[in-house]
Formats: C-alpha cells, structure tokens, sequence
C-alpha cells in the first residue's frame, strides 16, 4: 500500500456539511445570460410562452445553471495566484493537483425563474485510488437543491480527481 | 408530427443528430463571467502552460452544459432530462473543434423514458468524455 495523500483529519470529513447552505432566488438575467454564453439558446429560456406550452410554470433554466446561480459572491481579496478563491471548504490532501473528473445529477423536479432554490454541499466520498500513473483522491461533492416548497428539485455529485 | 423523437417514435439505436462546439477565448471569458469562475487557465495562456496545460483550457463544466443541449436540442421542449452523467477524461483546449454523437441504447414504453450513451470526442477521434443520461420523451 502506498502512503496515502489522505490526512486522518480529512477522512473525518467525510458526510460533513462542507458550506453552510446558500438560498438564491433564479434570475432571469442571469439565467439567460449562462444560457447565452454555453450557446444553449432553448426558446424555453427565453419565451415564457413556449415555456407555458412545453408544460412549464414559467421560464425554465438551462440544467446545470442553478450550480452557477449558488456561487457565494467574494472579495478580491481572497482571489489566490491561480485565480481561485481560498476556500475554507477545501479538503486538505497531500497532493498537487486538483482536476475536475466529472458529475452525476439527477432531476426531480423543474425549476423556474422566480424559484428560490437552497444548495447544500456535503463531502459525500473520499477514497484513494492506484491508476496507470500512480495513486490518486477521488472527491465527491454531494449538492441537494431544493426548492421554495421544500422539494428536492436536482442533486449533484462532483467528481473531483487529485494527484 | 412532431419534429421530435416521442415515446412511439424512437426506437434503440437512434442516433442523435451529431453536434459540433468550439470555443474561442472571447466564448470561454464569457462563460468564466457567466459562471462566476475566475481561475486562470481558463483566460491566461501563459498561466495555463505554467500549470502543464498546452492551451487554455474549456471548462469542465461548460462541456457538461453542451451535453446537456444536446440531449434537449433532440428531445424537444416537452420532454424531461431525468438524470445525466459525464467524466471528463481529458482537457479540451480553445477554438479546437469538437464532436457529440450519441445513441438511444433502451427504452422504457410504459414511464416514456429513454436511456442514452453519448460521447465528446476532439476531431482526431480520442475521447475527451464520456457520457450517459436518461430522459423521459414527449407521449406523441
């Protein structure tokens, strides 16, 4: 078994509540705005008629917008020389890099502009693995979002691979 | 009839209409803007080659907002994206050309949901991900 890149401390976390849970309201604008610069440009972004006749309660999202639509707005201060927040949710690892592996969402429920959508962040896995170049983390990032009438509307797992 | 694939309709071994995507620098700030992601390889060439990068690299996620269009763009404003899935094998560098295929691999009459695996690959054909997602379809 090779030395883990896993500090005790770290696999602690694992099931810990990694960010506080965030509630944000979905903005037209800036809906469209994500929509536009994907180049998704669904008429069900964008005309609420076709969206009411595609069986919506209003303008609908493109799906992986709401991740975006929960991002905490930081100081400039925080930026790190990688053009990273420093992110107090950071799990420690002994590793030198971090790569983004993938995701996994499942959706329940549609989600609509006007909707007020709360994400909550756990560290759902944390496992060392032996590939082709040597060891490696996999991370996941477990999100639940749910809506104003306490449904679950999506859940995402992130994928993240360290080495 | 319905320029979309409907529960009647499809049948295993559709293929979805193949979907090119390339994205300049300017597309790739605007996504960083968009997505509220200021990390720099994804604006600073030089930074990303100091970080082992040969280009500026095409976000994670923004491919996964591609995959994602391309399963609504087939299965039409009434249908239901259920569940998606990726991994993201390799990077994805600016203005290089890109190409999702897919393909209906089972489907489900009675819930009206289909299951597909798709893939995005660079033009030299090496895959850069691989895909799998499951969407319920219009009844007709």
């Amino acid at each position: 078994m090779s030395s883990s890149l896993i500090p005790p401390e770290s696999l602690a976390r694992v099931g810990e509540v990694l960010s506080e849970p965030v509630t944000v309201r979905i903005d037209r604008r800036e809906a469209q705005r994500y929509a536009y610069a994907v180049g998704d440009v669904n008429p069900i972004y964008f005309d609420v008629d076709l969206a009411h006749a595609a069986g919506y309660r209003s303008l609908t999202v493109p799906p992986l917008f709401i991740t975006h639509a929960l991002v905490r707005p930081e100081p400039a201060q925080k930026l790190r020389p990688d053009g990273l927040y420093e992110d107090s949710t950071t799990v420690t690892l002994k590793v030198s890099r971090m790569m983004f592996g993938g995701e996994e969402w499942d959706f329940l429920e549609p989600v609509c502009v006007g909707d007020e959508i709360t994400g909550t962040t756990r560290l759902a896995d944390l496992d060392q693995k032996d590939g082709k170049k040597g060891p490696f983390v996999r991370l996941v990032r477990e999100t639940t979002f749910t809506n104003q009438d306490g449904q679950i509307v999506a859940r995402s797992r992130q994928i993240g691979i360290a080495r | 009839m319905s320029k979309y694939p409907t529960v009647s309709t499809v049948e295993v071994g559709d293929e979805l209409p193949v979907m090119h995507k390339s994205a300049s620098e300017a597309e790739l700030f605007l996504y960083s803007a968009a997505s509220f992601n200021p990390h720099r390889i994804h604006y600073d060439r030089a930074y990303a080659n100091y970080e082992g990068h040969e280009d500026i690299v095409v976000h994670g996620p923004l491919q996964g907002s591609w995959l994602t269009q391309f399963i609504t763009d087939w299965a039409g404003p009434e249908a239901r994206l259920l569940s998606v899935e990726w991994q993201n094998r390799a990077s994805a560098f600016v203005a290089e050309e890109l190409e999702f295929s897919g393909v209906v691999t089972s489907i489900d009459r009675q819930s009206g949901s289909v299951e597909l695996e798709i893939q995005e690959r660079k033009h030299d054909g090496s895959l850069l991900m691989p895909a799998k997602a499951t969407v319920r379809l219009a009844e007709s």
